[in-house]
């Protein structure tokens, strides 16, 4: 791996280290601090986008934790999983019901709901034993379904009507507006980053990867493909179910009009832009998608207003097409994603002024 | 018993529409082995162009039903062109992708274009109700089941008997084999989508037909990909049977289980169905058994 001049490792921590300079260390610790300082100080001094933005931290944070999941099962262990939505909203339903019919606390309730519903994942990932590729991906999408039928017909998720929740609370404090949320959805996001970091510099991340670039080769070569497939599914579905779970307690109903296939389509369409098998390639594709479905918000009302016949609302159509568009043009052009172009602006920073 | 008999029949029916869908990604994969997701749109498509000569411009029938075809084969063209073409040689993965990039992007052009609303061309073709052997028959059903019958039979003859057809079975079999026997693969490649958005667009009008053209038809394009997934993706034959076993199934089952469990078992058959059969034959009824090496 390239170094910048100057930077030498002596021990084997050093070289393994993720923050490796001490001015990577400052400019963590000042990004970190006005992260968290920013809502505070922010709706403390009054400013009129405090409250956009951090809805939008939130959004983001919450997509964050559910991309880097399947990161994880489609990025690192090759599996095409379309069903990430319908984990998302297993999560949301059984911390829903984890808080209200079983009493738990919330703190209970977010873990709990991410084991539940790496559980149910593995359910989820078990056609993973007989098929893979297409064949997979479709399976997801029936997964979907068949998850969403359930949520629909059961009475114990509340039908068509679907659940509402309490607020989380510490104490005698609750957090029951966005901001205060921030300070749950921000440090869970940032665990799980850190978290997903590492589990794929060890055995187990090694593993995926040998799925993902040759199964049967994994296999020769003493993998034991099926633990693997699953367990892959099982983290994937884990920071789903987190990320569900705090869906939840953000907008405080559960239903099924939040989980639907569009979403899982899209959040594979944010891993591709990202980068597939990258974990700063997450982040890419999160911001880039949703900074440019905001601004298709924006912009979409003028062009209405330009172009009478398409009607009052076409920015729900308008961001499809645009997503869709960007995607093509990432495939065609770009398949490594934004991640791989970021290296490549990280390593000719790294040797200017020379080539190579 | 007479029960039994009608949705069995109705299920023929809607199920001969789900294997002209599945058909069509058929023939995409068998060629290419690109499974594709944009049939549905293609399909979706197919019908908004129908609508517009048959209801819009108000032409006779066979006007229309030759407009919307040629339209079909254009999109079908560009989309192989444009989306399909700059990938081959990459991994199938990324083409995959791809076209589900293109479905997304027609998705809004669709939504756009229908403002919310649905619309129907039904009105503009013969309706009404058949009774035979003591089973009614609307006559909608009965003009799209045709139809599917004649597109299976037209296909079949067409691999048969055609040039163009043959250079699609030999590359079905082997791409290098096919070009250093002197077939060109790549107008094979532009051949088999042009083909297979004309088969979307006659299943997409038989469906359109039967139900109004409104926002949620281009998913039923992924109906299709399930029939042709528990069909076997390389068998025509296999797209027709599992398409008619779908259709059945999901009839009988709506009609005996809905009550019980309180309605909506249509929707989660096919899904249920395809989850089935992958565990019990990964590669689909009659699809080919893969062998794979390092």
């Amino acid at each position: 791996m390239w170094r910048p001049s100057g930077t030498f490792d002596q021990t084997y921590r050093q070289d393994m280290a993720i923050v490796r300079t001490p001015f990577r260390w400052g400019l963590l610790i000042v990004c970190l601090a006005a992260l968290f300082l920013f809502p505070a100080v922010g709706s403390h001094l009054g400013w009129s986008l405090t409250y956009y933005a951090v809805s939008f931290l939130n959004t983001l944070a919450i997509t964050i934790i559910a991309v880097m999941g399947l990161q994880i099962v489609t990025g690192y262990c090759g599996q095409i999983s379309f069903g990430q939505a319908a984990f998302m909203a297993v999560g949301a339903y059984s911390s829903a019901i984890l808080t209200t019919e079983a009493g738990l606390s919330f703190w209970v309730a977010l873990p709990l709901s991410g084991i539940l519903t790496g559980i149910y994942g593995l359910i989820g990932g078990a056609p993973s034993m007989r098929i893979k590729g297409f064949y997979l991906a479709i399976a997801t999408i029936a997964i979907h379904f068949v998850t969403m039928w359930l949520l629909m017909h059961l009475s114990i998720t509340g039908k068509s009507v679907g659940l509402t929740l309490d607020p989380p609370s510490l104490g005698s404090f609750v957090f029951d507006n966005e901001e205060r949320m921030f300070y749950i959805i921000m440090p869970v996001m940032l665990g799980l980053t850190f978290a997903a970091k590492n589990i794929m510099r060890t055995r187990v991340g090694r593993a995926f990867v040998a799925v993902r670039d040759n199964d049967l080769a994994a296999q020769v070569m003493g993998i034991n493909l099926y633990y693997y497939k699953l367990l892959a599914f099982f983290i994937s579905c884990f920071y789903a179910g987190v990320a569900g779970s705090l869906w939840a307690h953000l907008t405080l109903v559960c239903h099924q009009e939040q989980f639907t296939l569009i979403h899982g389509l899209w959040y594979i369409g944010m891993l591709i832009v990202g980068g597939l098998g990258s974990i700063p390639g997450v982040f890419f594709g999160v911001l880039f998608i949703r900074f440019f479905d905001e601004i298709v918000l924006l912009v979409s009302p003028y062009l209405a207003t330009w172009f009478p016949w398409m009607g009052t609302a076409p920015a729900a159509a308008l961001g499809l097409t645009a997503f869709g568009m960007v995607l093509a043009v990432f495939l065609i052009k770009e398949p490594r994603g934004l991640a791989h172009r970021w290296e490549i602006v990280k390593a000719s920073y790294r040797l200017y002024p020379f080539a190579h | 018993m007479n029960e039994l008999v009608q949705l069995i029949v109705l299920g023929l029916m809607e199920g001969g529409l789900y294997a002209m869908v599945a058909a069509a990604i058929v023939l995409v994969f068998k060629s290419t082995h690109v499974v594709s997701l944009a049939h549905g749109q293609l399909m979706a498509f197919g019908a908004l162009a129908f609508w517009f000569v048959l209801v819009k411009l108000d032409m006779p029938v066979p006007v229309a039903v030759i407009l919307a075809l040629a339209f079909s084969a254009m999109l079908g063209w560009t989309t192989e062109r444009f989306a399909m073409r700059p990938l081959i040689g990459q991994p199938l993965f990324a083409a995959f992708l791809t076209t589900f990039a293109v479905f997304l992007m027609m998705d809004g052009i669709f939504q756009l274009m229908l403002k919310g609303e649905s619309v129907s061309f039904a009105a503009h073709l013969p309706k009404g109700n058949v009774m035979m052997m003591g089973v009614s028959l609307p006559i909608t059903q009965l003009v799209s089941f045709g139809s599917c019958l004649v597109l299976f039979l037209g296909l079949a003859l067409f691999f048969r008997y055609t040039k163009v057809g043959l250079g699609m079975r030999a590359t079905a079999e082997d791409h290098q084999l096919a070009q250093s026997t002197g077939i060109t693969v790549r107008s094979i490649f532009s051949h088999i989508w042009v083909l297979s958005a004309v088969v979307a667009t006659i299943g997409g009008v038989s469906l359109a037909n039967v139900m109004d053209i409104y926002y949620p038809l281009p998913y039923l394009g992924i109906k299709g990909l399930i029939v042709a997934l528990v069909g076997g993706l390389e068998s025509l034959t296999g797209a027709l049977l599992a398409g008619l076993l779908l259709g059945i199934l999901e009839n009988v089952s709506a009609g005996y289980l809905d009550p019980v469990v309180g309605g909506g078992v249509k929707e989660v058959a096919a899904y249920v169905l395809l989850l089935l059969v992958l565990l019990i034959k990964p590669y689909g009824l009659l699809g080919l058994v893969r062998i794979e090496r390092i």
